[in-house]
């Protein structure tokens, strides 16, 4: 493990100190100097990423797979690009730039008041004995966090008219998770950002968390006939839990869409009633033309699109207008 | 109790405090922890969770204690100088990046680096006596010897400050050069040295209105001093360049000696006996030993993320009132 550390570490370095470094210096960035260093990790998780979903769960889904190849097969290529996009950083860095003063300001703003919010080794110092037990414990957490956002992107029209690009892939594969418009990504973002600085998550732990978590989650997109078994569905989120989240919404399950929200941990929808286990197929997408329109669309299309009907939600003056046209 | 039982536990009790007076503390910047290294193995005995973004660490003035600014929860926490165990927390320290009592153990100061403000504090009880609003992000601070003027770099602006201790007013603020970090007083108390990280040297101020009166270049990314300890040499590291240079700063400055330290190097400390350096490599998550006689790198121990400052436990530690310049970078200077 140390031999392992030690390879990453030094690859992160020598990009760093070879490639980016020189570039900050005689730009006269220095401020970035430290930034700079964690984006270099960043993108070179980035690429792991790419590489376990390319190789690693591209391998269960050709040989496991859940839906046969067929005419939809076109469709998942959009998805591709939205996961380059987000695990090469380009995406992050753009929300990264648009949210630091934000979330800065707030910072600033609540510690000038003279509050720091403790980490949770103060209130149970058990936690800090052990680094696998404080990874979970604030792994948790911040899980519990965006299981109450995902409801909320179900639960106001506005966030539902930016969520439903990600709903509306017709063909379930691992790229699918990224599949998000970037306002949808900027605010979950920030949320999770100030969450995590509000429990006491540590720059190191956020980068862990949110490999380790973004990985699950594209699994739980894989389009595989594959199960963890009854309590492994019920430890972890796994491809059948997650793809009855992407059902296709019929007359007899109208609101099917409105279950299995946990992003890693199930227990959260067990524990508010949101959990279904029967272990049926049923095909995903959303059942409203006008979303399942986005299939077909590019990137930029589609981002453009979703803006419109996010604005549409967002200003019901707006709407009426445009529906009186 | 026999008698070999309580000889035994004397002795372990001996020892124990001898090895524990051979530790030396890392803070990991980014992993909320500190490391307690041994000097004589060279290796990470314990990792301990301190705070959230610890970054600086000084030695109190009656020597009796270790403390750590623990950036965003506002406090400092005290470690025994002797064991490196938690004594106490003191509240309510806003955004303590970079801290130094006066050499009359009279001030303590911290620069808020985020929060844009310098706090003068009296040191008996941290009572805040002043707390200056000034733009710029407040990196690094010096005192003069006589313990009446606190100097403060302002890396984004790129100005140096000094500050009246007793009226805890602003006496200048002039530019210095592109992103002023560490800043020390040499011991004849006329020149300062600031490390400009944005160049790729260090400037001579004159501490009584802060004009530039010479520069020596070191290697891009000048940071951080350290005293060799003979009143003359200063190590200072360079941490884009990856070099740690030594300065003489006798008459005219000039470098006299360099160590390539790859990964950042940036907070240093001395072993007691003066022949190793070791240096933080904030990139690499290690800490570098350097021979100083060879000026050779002898040695890494693995630590935790961004290892930023360190320190080295003393037994006997003890300061002597008008003892020499100390703020966290220059903590060493007190034996």
């Amino acid at each position: 493990m140390r031999d392992l550390i030690d390879l990453w570490v030094g690859a992160q370095a020598w990009i760093f100190e070879t490639l980016v470094s020189p570039v900050l210096f005689h730009f006269g960035l220095m401020a970035w100097y430290e930034p700079g260093y964690s984006a270099v990790e960043f993108v070179m998780l980035g690429v792991v990423q790419i590489a376990v979903i390319a190789v690693g769960m591209r391998f269960f889904e050709r040989r496991w797979p859940l839906e046969k190849p067929g005419r939809d097969d076109g469709l998942i290529m959009v998805d591709r690009v939205y996961t380059v996009l987000n695990k090469l950083g380009i995406i992050p860095l753009a929300i990264f730039i648009a949210t630091y003063p934000l979330v800065q300001e707030i910072e600033l703003l609540v510690r000038s008041w003279g509050f720091a919010p403790p980490r949770l080794e103060r209130v149970l110092p058990w936690i800090g004995d052990n680094d696998l037990v404080s990874f979970l414990v604030y792994f948790v957490l911040y899980d519990f966090a965006a299981y109450w956002l995902h409801r909320g992107q179900h639960a106001f029209g506005w966030w539902w008219a930016l969520h439903s690009l990600h709903h509306s892939q017709r063909r379930m594969t691992v790229w699918t998770d990224d599949r998000n418009h970037v306002i949808d990504d900027l605010l979950i973002t920030l949320a999770l950002v100030l969450f995590s600085q509000l429990v006491g998550v540590q720059p190191g732990e956020y980068v862990v968390i949110l490999m380790v978590g973004r990985l699950i989650e594209s699994w739980s997109h894989a389009n595989v006939d594959m199960s963890f078994g009854w309590l492994g569905e019920r430890l972890l989120v796994g491809p059948r839990f997650h793809r009855l989240h992407h059902a296709l919404s019929t007359p007899a399950e109208r609101h099917i869409q409105d279950h299995n929200f946990a992003p890693v941990f199930p227990i959260w929808d067990i524990l508010f009633g949101t959990a279904i286990y029967d272990g049926k197929t049923r095909p995903t997408g959303v059942d409203d033309a006008a979303v399942d329109a986005d299939n077909g669309r590019g990137w930029l299309t589609q981002q453009a699109t979703v803006f419109g009907r996010f604005v549409r939600a967002l200003i019901p003056k707006f709407r009426r207008r445009v529906s009186a046209q | 109790m026999t008698r070999l039982s309580i000889a035994a536990l004397a002795l372990l009790l001996v020892t124990s405090e001898a090895a524990r007076a051979d530790s030396v503390l890392v803070l990991n910047s980014e992993e909320a922890s500190y490391s307690i290294l041994s000097r004589s193995t060279r290796t990470e005995v314990t990792r301990l969770p301190v705070g959230r973004e610890p970054h600086h660490l000084i030695l109190s003035p009656d020597g009796k204690e270790v403390l750590i600014g623990s950036t965003a929860t506002n406090e400092l926490l005290s470690l025994d100088i002797k064991t490196g165990e938690r004594k106490r927390v003191v509240k309510d320290i806003l955004d303590p990046y970079h801290l130094g009592f006066s050499p009359d153990g009279k001030w303590f100061v911290t620069a808020a680096y985020r929060l844009d403000h310098v706090d003068i504090y009296h040191a008996d009880g941290f009572r805040l006596a002043g707390r200056i609003f000034i733009d710029g992000l407040p990196s690094h601070i010096a005192f003069d010897t006589q313990s009446k003027t606190v100097f403060v770099t302002l890396q984004q602006s790129g100005r140096l400050a000094a500050f009246d201790l007793a009226t805890q007013t602003l006496k200048w603020n002039v530019p210095v050069g592109n992103a002023p970090a560490g800043v020390v007083m040499l011991p004849d108390d006329k020149r300062l040295l600031v490390a400009l990280t944005g160049e790729d040297g260090i400037v001579q101020i004159d501490p009584r209105d802060g004009s530039v009166k010479g520069s020596l270049q070191t290697g891009k990314g000048a940071h951080n001093f350290f005293p060799k300890g003979d009143g003359r040499h200063y190590f200072l590291s360079n941490r884009v360049e990856g070099v740690v240079s030594l300065i003489d700063t006798k008459d005219e400055l000039k470098v006299v000696g360099s160590v390539r330290i790859p990964g950042g190097p940036d907070c240093m400390d001395i072993t007691p006996d003066g022949r190793e350096l070791w240096v933080t490599q904030r990139f690499l998550r290690r800490v570098a030993i350097v021979d100083v006689e060879t000026l050779k790198v002898v040695g890494n121990i693995h630590v935790g993320k961004s290892p930023h400052g360190v320190f080295m436990l003393k037994s006997t530690a003890t300061v002597t009132a008008g003892a020499p310049v100390r703020a966290a970078s220059t903590a060493g200077e007190i034996k």
